[in-house]
C-alpha cells in the first residue's frame, strides 16, 4: 500500500461523482486532491506535486481536452487519465492524454488503468 | 399589336362614317346641281328661240300688212280704170273706198315693230310714189272723166302705168325684204334649235361624264376605306388568333392545372394538367358544372369544400391557395391539392367567368411531413449527447459506490453510500422520463403543467447550458395547465431554449418565465402577437441577452430552410415550432434588439388553456 500513496488530482464538475471517486481512490491508497472545474484544477496542478491526473471531459467553461493541453505544457511527464460520459471523443483530444475511459466502466477498470499509468513512475523511483 | 401599326391604322380608318356620309351627300347633290345647270342653259336657249319666233311673227305681220296695202292699191287702180273706161261713178266706188284706207294702212305698216331704216325708207318711197300716182295721175284722170274729157290718151295712161309701176316696185321691195327677213329668221331659228340640241347634247354628255367621274372618285374612296376596314378586320382576326394561340400554348405548357368557367360555373376549358389531375377529358367536362368535375373535400372532416369559383363569385375578388383540400378524381382516387381562383371581368367590371388554378401537392405534403418528422428527430438527436452524459455520470457514481460497499465498508458508511446511490439513481430516472417525454406521442391533447414540462426540459438541457457557459434563471410562480400535445410542445421549447442558449453563449443569461392570463385580459406579449382579445391561457417567454437578430434576418426566421447556424442547423426549427403552436391554436412571436445596451431576443409563446386544436395535420404553410 505504501507504494501506492501517489498524489492524484481529480477534476470533475459532478459533485457526487467527484466525492465518490475521491473516497474510492483513497481506499485504494492514493492521496487525492479535488477540483470542480478546469481553472482551479490547473492551479492545484501547478502548485502541488501531482503525480497523476484523473480528468473529466465535460465541464463548464473549460473542457477536459483544453485542461489536458495546458497541463502537458507545464508538466508533460505527469500522466493524465481522461474520463468521459460521451462514447466517442475526437482524436485531437484523445491524442493529448495517456489513457481515456468512459464513465460507468466500473471502479476496477479505473483503478487498473490508473495503476498502469503510475507503474513506470514508481519503477523509476525505485 | 404593335403601337406603331395601330396609330397608322386609326389614321387611315378615319375615312369611315363621317366621310362616308359626306360622300353620299356629294353623290346626291352633284347630279342635282348639274341638272340645274343644264336646265338653265336650256332655258336661255329656248328664250332665244322664242325671241326669234316673235321676230318671224313680226315679219309675217309686215308681209300681210304689205299685201293688204298692195290689194288696196290694186283696188284703187282697178276702180280708176273702170271709171276711166265707163265714166260711170259706180266704178269709182272701189277707188274711193280703197283711197280712204290706203293711207291709214300704210301708216299701220309703218307702225309695225321691227322696222329698220331701210324699211322706213322703202315705206316713205311707197308713200311718196303712191301719193305721186294718186295726186299726179288718179285725181286728174277722175277730174277729166268727170269733166267729160277723154282719157284714152296713150301717153297719159303710160304715165299712169309708170307711176303705178313705181308704187308696185316699192311694194314688192317691202314684201320681198320682209320675206327675206322672215327666211333669215327662220334659218336663225333653225340654227338656234340646232344649237340648242347640240348644247343639250354636250351638256348632258359633259354632266354625265362629270357625275360619272365624280361618283367614281367618291366611291373609290369609300371602296378604299372598305378595303382598309376589311384589311384591319383581317389583321385583327389574325392577331386575335395569334394571341389566343399564345394563350393556349401558355396554358398547355404550365405545370399547374387551369380550368376556366363561365359566370354560371360551367366549365369552358381545361388545360392538359387539369385534365390529368381531375381525370376528365375536355369534351366530357365542357359545359359541366365545376362541382361535378372538380370535387374537393376537406382533408380532415371529408366535408365538401366550397369551390374557388363560387367563393370568387361570393367574395368578388381573387381567392388564394387553400390548404388541406383533397381532390376526388373521376376514378375515385384522391390528390392533395392547393387551389386559387380569380374572376374574369368584362369592360364594366362584371364577372363573366372564373379562372381556377390548382396543383398536386401530394408529394410536397409527404416531403413536408418527412421534414417535420426529421426535425423532431434532429431535436432529440441534438440532445442525445447531453442525455448520455446525464445518465452516465450518476451511473458511474452508483457503480463506484457499489464497489466501495462490496469491498469492506462499515455499516455507517454503507448507509451513507446507499443514500448517495439512491439519489443518483433518482436522477437517472428523472432524466430518462424527461427524455421519453420528448418522444411519447398522444393521439389527443392532454392536460399538462407548463411549469413541470419546462423544468423537465431544463433538466435535460442542463449539461448543454453548462457547456455553453450560459446561466439560466426562471420565473415560474405557479403551475399552469393547458391542453396540448406534450411531445410537440417539448420539441418547441427545446428548440427555443437551445436557440436562446446558443445566442447567449458564452457567459450570457437565459430567462424563462410563465405568465398566466385570464380570459379577455390584455396581456402585453400576447396581444401584441395577435392584436386581438385573448382567451384564457399562458404566455411562456424565453429571453436571452445575446447579440440580437437584425431586422433583415428576423423577416426570414420562420421560413423553412433558413438558418444562421450553417452546417449545424436544419433551418426547420422555428418553422416547425410555429406550425406546432398554430396547431395548438396559439401564437408565437419574436422581438429582438441589437442595440448596444439592450441587446437580446425575446420569444413569446401563447397557449390557451382550452384551445381549439387544429386537427389533422400540422398547420404549416405550404413549402415555397
Amino acid at each position: 500500500m505504501k507504494l501506492n500513496s501517489n498524489l492524484v488530482l481529480c477534476v470533475d464538475d459532478e459533485v457526487v461523482g467527484l466525492q465518490v471517486r475521491k473516497i474510492l481512490l483513497e481506499r485504494a491508497g492514493y492521496r487525492v486532491l479535488t477540483a470542480s472545474d478546469g481553472p482551479s484544477g490547473l492551479e492545484i496542478f501547478s502548485s502541488e506535486p501531482v503525480e497523476a491526473v484523473v480528468l473529466d471531459y465535460s465541464m463548464p467553461g473549460m473542457h477536459g481536452g483544453e485542461v489536458a493541453v495546458r497541463m502537458r505544457q507545464s508538466k508533460p511527464q505527469v500522466p493524465i487519465l481522461l474520463l468521459s460520459a460521451y462514447m466517442g471523443l475526437s482524436p485531437e483530444v484523445t491524442s493529448v492524454v495517456d489513457l481515456y475511459m468512459t464513465k460507468g466502466e466500473g471502479a476496477p477498470v479505473l483503478l487498473e488503468k490508473l495503476g498502469s499509468l503510475l507503474q513506470p513512475v514508481n519503477a523509476s523511483q525505485e | 399589336m404593335h403601337p406603331k401599326s395601330k396609330g397608322k391604322v386609326t389614321g387611315r380608318e378615319a375615312v369611315n362614317l363621317k366621310q362616308f356620309n359626306s360622300v353620299l351627300r356629294q353623290v346626291f347633290l352633284l347630279p342635282v346641281a348639274a341638272l340645274l345647270v343644264v336646265a338653265g342653259a336650256l332655258y336661255l336657249q329656248i328664250r332665244n328661240a322664242n325671241a326669234t319666233v316673235d321676230l318671224i311673227q313680226d315679219s309675217d305681220a309686215r308681209i300681210s300688212q304689205a299685201t293688204l296695202v298692195s290689194k288696196l292699191i290694186v283696188d284703187e287702180e282697178s276702180g280708176l280704170r273702170g271709171y276711166e273706161t265707163t265714166g260711170d261713178g259706180q266704178f269709182l266706188q272701189p277707188f274711193t273706198e280703197a283711197e280712204s284706207h290706203v293711207q291709214k294702212e300704210i301708216q299701220n305698216l309703218d307702225a309695225l315693230a321691227g322696222a329698220d331704216a331701210d324699211m322706213r325708207h322703202d315705206l316713205t318711197d311707197l308713200h311718196d310714189s303712191h301719193l305721186t300716182w294718186h295726186d299726179g295721175f288718179a285725181l286728174p284722170v277722175i277730174a277729166q272723166v268727170r269733166g267729160g274729157g277723154k282719157t284714152d290718151d296713150v301717153a297719159l295712161n303710160l304715165h299712169g302705168k309708170v307711176l303705178m309701176d313705181a308704187v308696185r316696185h316699192d311694194l314688192n321691195d317691202i314684201i320681198s325684204k320682209a320675206e327675206n327677213n322672215r327666211t333669215r329668221r327662220i334659218t336663225q331659228w333653225h340654227q338656234q334649235v340646232h344649237m340648242m340640241l347640240l348644247v343639250l347634247l354636250f351638256l348632258a354628255l359633259g354632266m354625265g361624264i362629270l357625275i360619272g367621274l365624280f361618283t367614281r372618285n367618291r366611291l373609290h374612296t369609300v371602296s378604299a376605306a372598305y378595303r382598309m376596314s376589311l384589311e384591319i378586320l383581317g389583321r385583327r382576326a389574325e392577331e386575335l388568333f395569334q394571341s389566343g394561340q399564345q394563350l393556349r400554348t401558355t396554358l398547355d405548357s404550365i405545370g399547374d392545372g387551369v380550368i376556366t368557367c363561365d359566370a354560371a360555373g360551367r366549365i369552358q376549358m381545361m388545360n392538359p394538367v387539369a385534365r390529368e389531375l381531375t381525370g376528365w377529358s375536355q369534351s366530357e367536362a365542357a359545359g359541366q358544372l365545376l362541382e361535378k368535375v372538380f370535387h374537393i373535400v376537406n382533408e380532415a372532416n371529408r366535408e365538401t369544400v366550397e369551390t374557388p369559383v363560387s367563393k370568387v363569385k361570393r367574395l368578388d375578388r381573387i381567392v388564394g391557395m387553400a390548404n388541406h383540400t383533397v381532390l376526388v378524381r373521376k376514378d375515385g382516387t384522391e390528390l392533395n391539392i392547393a387551389d386559387s381562383g380569380a374572376p374574369i371581368r368584362d369592360k364594366n367590371g362584371e364577372i363573366v367567368g372564373v379562372v381556377l388554378v390548382f396543383r398536386d401537392i401530394t408529394i410536397e405534403r409527404k416531403t413536408q411531413d418527412a421534414l417535420i418528422a426529421n426535425e423532431k428527430l434532429a431535436v432529440a438527436g441534438r440532445l442525445a449527447a447531453t442525455i448520455a452524459h446525464e445518465i452516465h455520470n450518476p451511473l458511474d457514481s452508483v457503480s463506484n459506490l457499489l464497489y466501495l460497499m462490496r469491498n469492506g465498508a462499515t455499516p455507517e458508511e454503507s448507509r451513507q453510500f446507499m443514500d448517495m446511490a439512491e439519489q443518483e439513481l433518482a436522477r437517472v430516472t428523472q432524466i430518462s422520463r424527461a427524455m421519453l417525454g420528448l418522444y411519447r406521442e398522444s393521439k389527443a391533447p392532454v392536460v399538462i403543467d407548463l411549469k413541470e414540462t419546462l423544468q423537465e426540459i431544463l433538466l435535460l438541457m442542463e449539461r448543454r447550458f453548462i457547456e455553453l457557459n450560459v446561466s439560466v434563471s426562471t420565473d415560474m410562480p405557479q403551475s399552469v395547465c393547458v391542453a396540448a400535445f406534450p411531445a410537440e410542445l417539448r420539441q418547441v421549447f427545446t428548440n427555443l431554449l437551445a436557440n436562446a442558449a446558443e445566442a447567449a453563449s458564452p457567459g450570457g443569461q437565459v430567462t424563462v418565465s410563465i405568465q398566466p392570463q385570464a380570459a379577455g385580459a390584455p396581456q402585453a406579449a400576447s396581444t401584441e402577437a395577435t392584436g386581438q382579445k385573448m382567451q384564457a391561457g399562458a404566455t411562456v417567454t424565453i429571453a436571452d441577452n445575446g447579440p440580437g437578430i437584425s431586422a433583415e434576418v428576423q423577416s426570414h426566421l420562420f421560413q423553412p430552410f433558413f438558418t444562421t447556424k450553417g452546417e449545424r442547423g436544419t433551418g426547420l426549427g422555428l418553422w416547425v415550432s410555429r406550425g406546432i403552436i398554430n396547431k395548438h391554436g396559439g401564437t408565437i412571436s419574436l422581438k429582438s434588439d441589437t442595440a448596444r445596451g439592450a441587446h437580446g431576443t425575446v420569444v413569446s409563446v401563447f397557449l390557451a388553456t382550452n384551445p381549439t386544436i387544429n386537427t389533422g395535420r400540422d398547420q404549416v404553410t405550404v413549402l415555397p
